[in-house]
Formats: C-alpha cells, sequence, structure tokens
C-alpha cells in the first residue's frame, strides 16, 4: 500500500460531481504534481486529504490510518501541512506569530504555565522560538521576521504561507499553486524552495500548479484531472505523450 | 546583553528567552513600578470623599469587566453583547451564598478573596455553556445568541423568588486582618482590592497573550480556516475565549456585589452589555491597554455631563432633567465618532504617543 492512497473518491455538491472515481498513490519522498484544466477538480482533491471537504464515497488512508472523515486540524496534527491557493494568513499578526501559531500542537504545556509564564511555558516557547527561527532562515524571510503579514508585497505572502505550513514539521506538505501571480523570478526562488524542501528536508510535495512548463521540470509523478476524473497518470514523459491529456489541454484537432 | 541597561538603545538579545521579557529595559519596569506605588498611595495622601471614591471603584469594576470582553470580542473577534449577564452571574452568585447561608456568614465575610475567585469560575462555566452555539454560528448570529442569553437572565432573575425578583439582595461587611471594614473605609478598601485584581488579571492577560492559549484566540479572529489547518480546533478555542471571558466578567460582578453591599439586576440589564461593548470599543479592540482607557474615558464623560448637567440646571425649569437627555446623547455620539474616526480607539493614540517618544527629540 502507498504511503497516502487515495482510493475510488467521490465527492459531489449535489448533482454536480467536482470528484468522480479518483485514485490517487502518493509514493513517499516525491514530489507528485497535480495538473489539469480549471475546474478540474484540483483544489477540491487537495481539499479532501487536507480534511475540509470530506468525500462522498471512497476512502483516503495515510499510513494505514483512515482519514476520509478527519477534520483539518486532525489531519494536520497526523503529519499532512497544506498552504492554500489564496492567501489564508492571520493579517494582524506579525511573520514570526504566524509561524509560531503553527507550532500550537506542539507547545506542550498547560493553561496555569501560560498565565504565570514560568518555567514550562517560558523554556517551550524559547524552543519553538528556535524552530521557527529554522524555518525562517530556510525560507530566507530574515528582513520580514517582525513585519505585520498583511503589510508585505504578494511574493513575500506567498512564501509565508509556504513557510508555515513547513513550520507544523510535516511529513507531507500539500501546495496549493504556490506560484500563481509571480513573476519569473520569483516563480523559480519558489521552485529551487519546492526543491530544497523535498531533498533537505525529506518532505513529500503534493503540488497543484498550473505552469506546466515547471510541473515537467521537477515533478517524479504526475496526476491529470479534467471534470473530476484522472485522465492520465505517470512520470513527465509519459504525460507529455498521453493523447487523452495533450486533447484536454490543446483541443482535438 | 546590556551595553547600558537603562536604554533600549545598543542592546541586543542574544537568547530567546531574553526577547520573553515584559519589561526591556530598567527603565521601563521602573516608570512602571512608580506608576503602580502612585495608583497604591494616593487614596492616603489625598482622601475621595465616598461619593467619588464609589465612582473610582465603579472605574475599576468595568475595567476588569471590559478585559474580559476585549478577550472574547476584541482577540477572538466574537461579538458578545451578553456581558452585563455574565457579569451578573459573578454578582449573582455571591448573591445566591447570601441567600442560602445568610448574609453575614464567615464564608462571606472572612472567605471573601475565595468566593471571588469562584464566582469568576462559575462565571466561566457560565460563558463555555454560552459559547456553546459559538461551535456553528458566525458573526451576527452569534451576536444574537449572547443577546438572548442576555435576555433568559434578566427574566429568569426577575421571575425567581429566590433572587427576590430582581430586588436588592443584601451582602454583608467583610473583614480584614484589622478587623471589620467599616463604613468610613469602605469604598477606600474595596479601591485597594479591586486594583490588586486588575494588576493580577493585567499581568495574566498579558502573559497568555505571549502563549499559545493567547495566539489562538487571534488566530480565530483573523482566519479561522487556516487556525483549522495549522492544527488548532476553531471550536473549541472560541467557547474558550467565552468561558474566559465568562471568568473576567464573574470576577467583576463579585466585586460589585461586594462594593455595593447588594445586588439587585438593574445593574445588569442590556444597557449595561452595550456600555461595556462601547467601552472596549472607545478604549482599542484587541489591545490590552484599551481596556482601561474604554471604562476610564466613558464613566469620566458621565460625570462631565452630570456636572454640566447640574450646573445648566440653574438656569432651567425645575420640571427639565437635562442629564437624562444628555447622557444617552453623549454616549452615542462618542461611539459614533470613534467609530468614524478613531476605530482604533484610543489604545491607537497611546501607541503614537509611544513611538513618538521613543525617537524624541528626533522626529525620524
Amino acid at each position: 500500500m502507498a504511503y497516502l492512497n487515495v482510493s475510488d473518491v467521490t465527492l459531489s455538491f449535489g448533482g454536480l460531481k467536482a470528484l468522480s472515481h479518483v485514485d490517487m498513490k502518493i509514493e513517499p519522498g516525491l514530489i507528485t504534481s497535480i495538473i489539469g484544466p480549471n475546474g478540474a477538480g484540483k483544489t477540491s482533491m487537495l481539499n479532501c486529504i487536507s480534511g475540509f471537504y470530506h468525500p462522498t464515497q471512497g476512502d483516503i488512508h495515510y499510513k494505514e490510518k483512515k482519514l476520509t472523515h478527519a477534520s483539518p486540524h486532525q489531519v494536520s496534527s497526523m503529519g499532512i501541512a497544506r498552504a492554500f491557493q489564496n492567501l489564508e494568513l492571520f493579517s494582524g499578526l506579525s511573520v514570526l506569530d504566524n509561524l509560531l501559531l503553527a507550532r500550537h500542537q506542539n507547545l506542550k504545556y498547560s493553561f496555569l504555565h501560560a498565565v504565570f509564564f514560568f518555567g514550562k511555558a517560558s523554556r517551550v516557547e524559547a524552543e519553538n522560538r528556535g524552530y521557527v527561527e529554522s524555518v525562517i532562515d530556510f525560507m530566507e524571510l530574515e528582513p520580514y521576521r517582525k513585519s505585520l503579514v498583511g503589510n508585505l508585497s504578494y511574493g513575500v505572502q506567498k512564501k509565508v504561507e509556504v513557510a508555515r505550513a513547513l513550520t507544523l514539521a510535516p511529513d507531507i506538505l500539500l501546495l496549493d499553486e504556490p506560484m500563481a501571480g509571480m513573476n519569473q523570478e520569483e516563480k523559480e526562488d519558489i521552485v529551487r524552495f519546492v526543491m530544497d524542501i523535498q531533498k533537505e528536508r525529506n518532505i513529500t510535495v503534493v503540488l497543484v500548479e498550473h505552469d506546466l512548463g515547471v510541473v515537467m521540470d521537477i515533478s517524479d509523478q504526475i496526476y491529470v484531472l479534467d471534470f473530476g476524473e484522472v485522465i492520465g497518470s505517470g512520470t513527465p514523459e509519459e504525460i507529455a505523450s498521453n493523447p487523452k491529456v495533450i486533447e484536454a489541454y490543446i483541443g482535438e484537432d | 546583553m546590556s551595553a547600558n541597561p537603562w536604554l533600549a538603545t545598543g542592546n541586543f538579545y542574544t537568547t530567546y528567552k531574553q526577547e520573553q521579557k515584559t519589561f526591556f529595559t530598567n527603565l521601563d519596569r521602573s516608570v512602571f513600578t512608580f506608576f503602580l506605588v502612585i495608583l497604591y498611595a494616593w487614596p492616603l495622601l489625598f482622601p475621595l470623599g465616598n461619593k467619588y471614591m464609589l465612582i473610582v471603584d465603579n472605574i475599576l469594576i468595568a475595567i476588569v469587566a471590559v478585559m474580559g470582553l476585549n478577550l472574547v470580542t476584541g482577540f477572538a473577534g466574537l461579538i458578545s453583547i451578553g456581558h452585563a449577564a455574565f457579569v451578573g452571574i459573578g454578582a449573582y452568585t455571591i448573591a445566591s451564598f447570601c441567600r442560602t447561608i445568610g448574609d453575614s456568614h464567615i464564608l462571606i465575610t472572612h472567605l471573601w478573596p475565595l468566593l471571588i475567585i469562584f464566582s469568576g469560575l462559575v462565571g466561566a462555566v457560565f460563558g463555555a455553556i454560552v459559547g456553546l452555539p459559538a461551535l456553528r454560528l458566525k458573526h451576527l448570529y452569534l451576536a444574537i445568541a449572547t443577546l438572548s442569553f442576555q435576555m433568559i437572565f434578566e427574566w429568569t432573575i426577575q421571575f425567581m423568588s429566590f433572587f427576590n425578583q430582581g430586588q436588592t439582595i443584601f451582602v454583608g461587611r467583610v473583614f480584614w486582618f484589622t478587623g471589620k471594614v467599616g463604613r468610613k473605609d469602605h469604598y477606600v478598601f474595596w479601591y485597594f482590592v479591586i486594583l490588586t485584581f486588575v494588576v493580577l488579571l493585567g499581568f495574566g492577560i498579558r502573559n497568555l497573550l505571549k502563549t499559545r492559549y493567547g495566539r489562538s484566540l487571534i488566530a480565530v479572529r483573523d482566519n479561522d480556516r487556516a487556525a483549522d489547518a495549522m492544527g488548532m480546533n476553531p471550536g473549541l478555542t472560541k467557547v474558550y475565549a467565552f468561558a474566559l471571558s465568562g471568568f473576567f466578567a464573574g470576577v467583576a460582578g463579585a466585586l460589585h456585589a461586594y462594593v455595593y453591599r447588594g445586588v439587585g439586576f438593574e445593574s445588569f440589564t442590556l444597557h449595561e452589555s452595550i456600555g461595556y461593548l462601547a467601552m472596549a470599543i472607545v478604549g482599542g479592540l484587541g489591545t490590552l491597554n484599551g481596556s482601561f482607557w474604554g471604562p476610564v474615558a466613558i464613566k469620566f464623560l458621565d460625570l462631565q455631563v452630570e456636572r454640566l448637567a447640574e450646573t445648566a440646571g440653574q438656569y432651567l425649569p425645575a420640571g427639565m432633567n437635562l442629564a437624562t437627555a444628555l447622557k444617552p446623547l453623549t454616549f452615542g455620539l462618542v461611539i459614533v465618532l470613534f467609530l468614524m474616526f478613531e476605530p482604533r480607539g484610543i489604545a491607537n493614540w497611546w501607541r503614537i504617543v509611544k513611538s513618538y517618544m521613543k525617537m524624541w527629540p528626533f522626529r525620524y
């Protein structure tokens, strides 16, 4: 059985089928991309995995554990982190506090420790601050550490979004269009980060992306969705020569 | 660290623990201590009459209540229009003890600090129960749910003979180490007690905001979807926010009961709830120091309006009562003006003054 196993997942909203009978196997240590035209169900798929939607039919298993009906905070505590497509940051807080919030599950001290802020609370906070700093270092966010997230530029906010998901110390990182709306330089930056995340931190990456060039370059495995169905899967070479995929993207000639 | 421990200039943090400190320089700490000493000393040096001491006590009680409201509405972003009812829960906890074991029982007269904390806990339990709709409801709908609690509270008090149908239930005089606190010292004594509660609870909030228990409140306010993805249970966090605010309200209510030496339902009506909300807005939602500014500003305004009405009353026909007309008018006007021109409240002025002082005498 695969690491993260999506089997026969169907998601319908009334009569509309966002996903129908989707099967996916995500292998550890690889970059798996999900591509497809607009409205193909890519984000719905991520929402199903991260617990924001629950499949109408079918199951999702992670390391033999069933997470079909788990809520987002349960999924994230199992080690699956998620970065959002539209920025969902805590805009009234600094970059540092945004990342510290992602350490919520690791800050293990009681309420009384917190109120008096002695001993354990102070120590645990400092330790986790150390971890947060390592992520800030990794994502090159040092200049923005203390600035309010709401005041930062779009490109930096996207980076904070990825950094926040990374601060959860996940085994699997779900990235929802991390490069949308960025210029070439910023895109290359993010691509470098995604590859570093996989290689240096040994995190399995699931990437939803529109930029086919990027996807073909960095993915180990690709799933193509169209109208909620998987129309092709395999290595980038296999996908590039798959007639169904070409038809979905370019149309019949 | 420490080029000069008195000034921020030239000091750098070398550990994360240093950054957790409440006061960054010796100057900060000294100024705060000095301020605190003055707060404790002035009633002894310049004694006020009972009438004005009662107003000061009232302000401090409102500060405790607004600190709680600020946690739930300012930090966690959940509008609560039933805050006076929570304050009432605290006061009626004391009243229930008076009804069952008598208003001069040793528990009430000697163990009052424990009883005040206990009232806070009762408030927290009710807060958690009223917070339960937050698992499902958001924004205005949640506000209406808290409003319904306010209504239920008022009706219950007015129709239960156990609560004397809302008429005053007396609370006995308390004892201190020096003996029974008499009529002359009553308000000064309670000034010190409430001030101590304000200082302790203020530090409590300050510490809480540095930890996961405070940050999670702000997380559910800013983005509860993301909070969920970051491993917090947003529903439980909201219930916890209500419980926390209920605790502060309960403590405020118990203090109210002791200061007035009686509990009557008219101190916990919807009007009071809106008053607390106004204090939180005028002070500055989502800031700790806003909880201090708001009550002071609103109560001071009330006092000035009363004075103005008194002065004007000498020149007006005897039948006209200017105060009853002016009070709601100025109250409404102040809220509207603040919402329009300074939605971040007086706390924002404080922030501006502080950043100006930091650079003084240079502008940049």
